[in-house]
């Protein structure tokens, strides 16, 4: 079986879990714990949820990062099992897995909007019947109905009708920008885009503000035809690679970690920009500051694990990131450089506020 | 070991959802109701689809054309004839799954201990409603700890505004005292459901096609274990407590025969629960059967529980069966086992207090 990003996997522990990428190690999920229950380990800095019959915690990576240190500090104890440092690493960054054993049930999008599908409208509730309407207009374009899932709390049914966002998977990035195509071009007078005031909002959370010029934010997030209103309802839309689709593969690569450090260059390909995680393929890199060992290097990716960083930039738009800087030696024994954005354990330290990748603005 | 208590949910082991229905339980097997069932299982009809679990699921319903339910149940004892069980005491059959095909047990009573470690704060308006009338029960003097939620409240998959709040209350005097208690609770945010919500409510699912709407309402108008608790409506369930918990499956049952009495209610202590009864007095067989001294009238259908109370004449429809038991020998009236919504019996079952 293959898991796809953006499924959800509840395990024995009572966890629901968000699968993480498109690529897992041997015998491991690659996730983000989304609930938590609480009988373990819990932080009054994270939300409470009463979902499945458990109190939970619902994973924040924003919370003040003293608290959410400890609260993985907690997690790492709690739950050993599901933290995993990889040996493809020279030193690894944390990742958070589920071990397959440990799988309690995994949630498809697929087969979930499949099911979806099959209902008659009369027996939907209004979020369900807003999602059906979002996906017939989907499917006008050329996607299929095997093309898209639906996902979280959709998928979970512990949605909250007119507050739930509706996540939409599209199965593999041809499609998924073939979709977007389609969306540019196509109205629906039930579908409007987020609004400047609405992208401004979602900018002033999530410390955007350090690094980005608000204007060109907001303007380079208007142009995303993956976020927007449908009857009211904020929808997302996914891309998740199609298993030979993959940009890497996991252990086909090993990575060095050289340092932190920002650089420069021009998007030559942002078609893997759209998964998580996803990449940039750049060219002319040059190094802007950081750890003086990186100041030669030629970075040819960017990677990124936040899916904030999707579909920023497109070929021939020049970009900056800030992350982590990675030698990666693949199975033919040729090297090449990246910097990494959004591993969780930037999260837990002053990277969450430094690591991002944005359109150079001048 | 599991308390499988009525009103408490399990998942079989082919994923279909039940409602167990009882308290006690014959050896090994858990009386109780299909509630969903992935529709990539069963081919059924005349059923609700229902997207729960991130399945296709049909909202199996017994409020339905007779037809209709003897053809779904047919398709369930074809494919899984382990969830029909065949009494030989009662002969009679009953819904349910086998110990060994239970999958999950929803425990309702730690649900709500759950629940109520959640800051208020973060609680949605439908799950602040039902720790509110958490607290009204409190009121009446019923700690927490006898006290769960079940159904869609437990799981999560409510929908606020529509689904009602299931609340469960252990131990019958318990559930006595919740009743009292709200019969004369005048908490702003607790509303009861008018006659013409009532009327709206037979409509819906039709008890018995010879209960007229009026006679239903004015029963049900009186009855405090449903009403509205900041808009949300809510249902009690009383449950008996273990050791509370007094069905005698061992007890032989001879069916007699649909019958019509009348009679007085002597004690209605037991009709808070299913299955529940009224023990009776003076009662007289107005149809169906010579005369013989009916002691009670047992109810399995929710509907029929506090329909009538102490001293009140009541009129009943049901299946006349001669029981024996530790006890001894005695006649009862059944209403609402699994065969009569398959049967004409069920569209003639009916019990109501001569009131009004």
């Amino acid at each position: 079986m293959h898991f796809y990003e953006s499924s959800i996997i509840t395990t024995k522990d009572g966890l629901h879990c968000q699968v993480y990428g498109n690529q897992h190690p041997d015998g491991r999920i690659l996730i983000k714990p989304k609930y938590i229950p609480t009988d373990r380990i819990s932080s009054d800095s994270l939300p409470y949820r009463f979902i499945s019959g458990r109190k939970m915690n619902r994973l924040n990576l924003w919370i003040d990062q003293d608290k959410l240190k400890q609260y993985i500090d907690d997690f790492t104890k709690a739950y050993p099992d599901y933290v995993f440092r990889s040996p493809l690493y020279d030193k690894s960054p944390l990742f958070f897995v589920v071990p397959k054993e440990k799988i309690e049930r995994a949630y498809s999008p697929a087969e979930g909007l499949y099911d979806l599908m099959s209902i008659p409208e009369k027996d939907l509730d209004v979020h369900l019947k807003t999602v059906v309407g979002l996906v017939k207009f989907l499917l006008q374009s050329s996607l299929e109905l095997t093309d898209l899932g639906i996902t979280y709390s959709t998928l979970m049914g512990h949605y909250s009708p007119y507050r739930s966002d509706i996540n939409i998977v599209v199965y593999g990035k041809d499609k998924f920008w073939k979709l977007m195509g389609f969306m540019e071009k196509n109205n629906h007078p039930d579908l409007r885009w987020k609004t400047y005031e609405e992208w401004e909002a979602f900018y002033k959370k999530r410390n955007r503000h350090i690094v980005h010029k608000k204007e060109n934010y907001i303007e380079n997030m208007h142009r995303k035809r993956s976020e927007g209103f449908f009857r009211n309802t904020l929808f997302v839309i996914f891309a998740v690679e199609k298993e030979d689709e993959a940009w890497f593969k996991w252990g086909k690569e090993k990575y060095k970690r050289i340092g932190i450090a920002k650089f420069r260059g021009i998007v030559k390909d942002n078609k893997s920009s759209v998964v998580r995680p996803g990449c940039y393929i750049i060219s002319d890199s040059k190094f802007i500051g950081g750890d003086e060992i990186c100041k030669n290097l030629q970075i040819s990716r960017v990677v990124f694990y936040s899916r904030d960083y999707c579909m920023l930039a497109y070929p021939d738009e020049e970009i900056e990131a800030s992350g982590v800087v990675e030698e990666v030696t693949q199975e033919d024994g040729k090297k090449y450089y990246r910097v990494v954005i959004g591993y969780f354990g930037s999260y837990l330290n002053q990277r969450r506020d430094n690591e991002y990748i944005k359109l150079v603005d001048d | 070991m599991t308390y499988f208590h009525e009103a408490a949910l399990v998942d079989s082991v082919d994923d279909i959802q039940f409602k167990i229905y009882s308290s006690t339980h014959p050896k090994g097997f858990i009386i109780a109701k299909p509630k969903y069932v992935p529709t990539d299982l069963l081919d059924l009809v005349g059923l609700k689809k229902r997207f729960l679990f991130s399945k296709c699921m049909y909202r199996f319903n017994l409020f339905n054309d007779k037809e209709i339910v003897e053809k779904n149940l047919g398709a369930i004892k074809k494919k899984f004839p382990y969830y029909i069980y065949e009494c030989n005491k009662h002969k009679n059959w009953f819904l349910g799954v086998p110990e060994n095909k239970v999958k999950k047990f929803y425990d309702t009573k730690k649900g709500l201990q759950e629940l109520l470690k959640v800051p208020v704060e973060d609680l949605d308006p439908y799950l602040k409603a039902t720790r509110k009338m958490i607290g009204i029960l409190g009121e009446a003097g019923i700690s927490t700890g006898n006290l769960g939620i079940s159904h869609s409240t437990l799981l999560g998959n409510y929908t606020p505004g529509k689904s009602d709040i299931d609340i469960l209350i252990f131990g019958i005097d318990n559930g006595w005292k919740a009743i009292k208690h709200l019969e004369k609770c005048k908490n702003p945010s607790l509303k009861w459901k008018s006659r013409e919500k009532w009327a709206r409510y037979y409509k819906d699912r039709v008890v018995s096609k010879v209960y007229t709407e009026k006679e239903y309402v004015a029963n049900m108008a009186r009855k405090k274990d449903d009403g509205f608790i900041e808009g949300n409506v809510f249902s009690l369930f009383c449950i008996e407590d273990e050791k509370e918990s007094r069905y005698d499956w061992s007890a032989e049952h001879e069916p007699l025969g649909t019958v019509k009495i009348r009679a007085k209610v002597k004690d209605a202590y037991y009709s808070v629960v299913r299955p529940g009864f009224y023990e009776l007095e003076n009662s007289r067989i107005l149809e169906g059967h010579k005369e013989v001294p009916i002691k009670r009238v047992v109810t399995w259908a929710r509907p029929f529980s506090l329909q009538a109370k102490e001293n009140e004449d009541i009129e009943a429809c049901g299946l006349l069966e001669k029981v024996k038991s530790e006890d001894g020998e005695f006649y009862q009236v059944v209403i609402g086992y699994f065969d009569a919504y398959t049967t004409d019996r069920g569209e003639k079952e009916y019990l109501k207090a001569l009131i009004g």
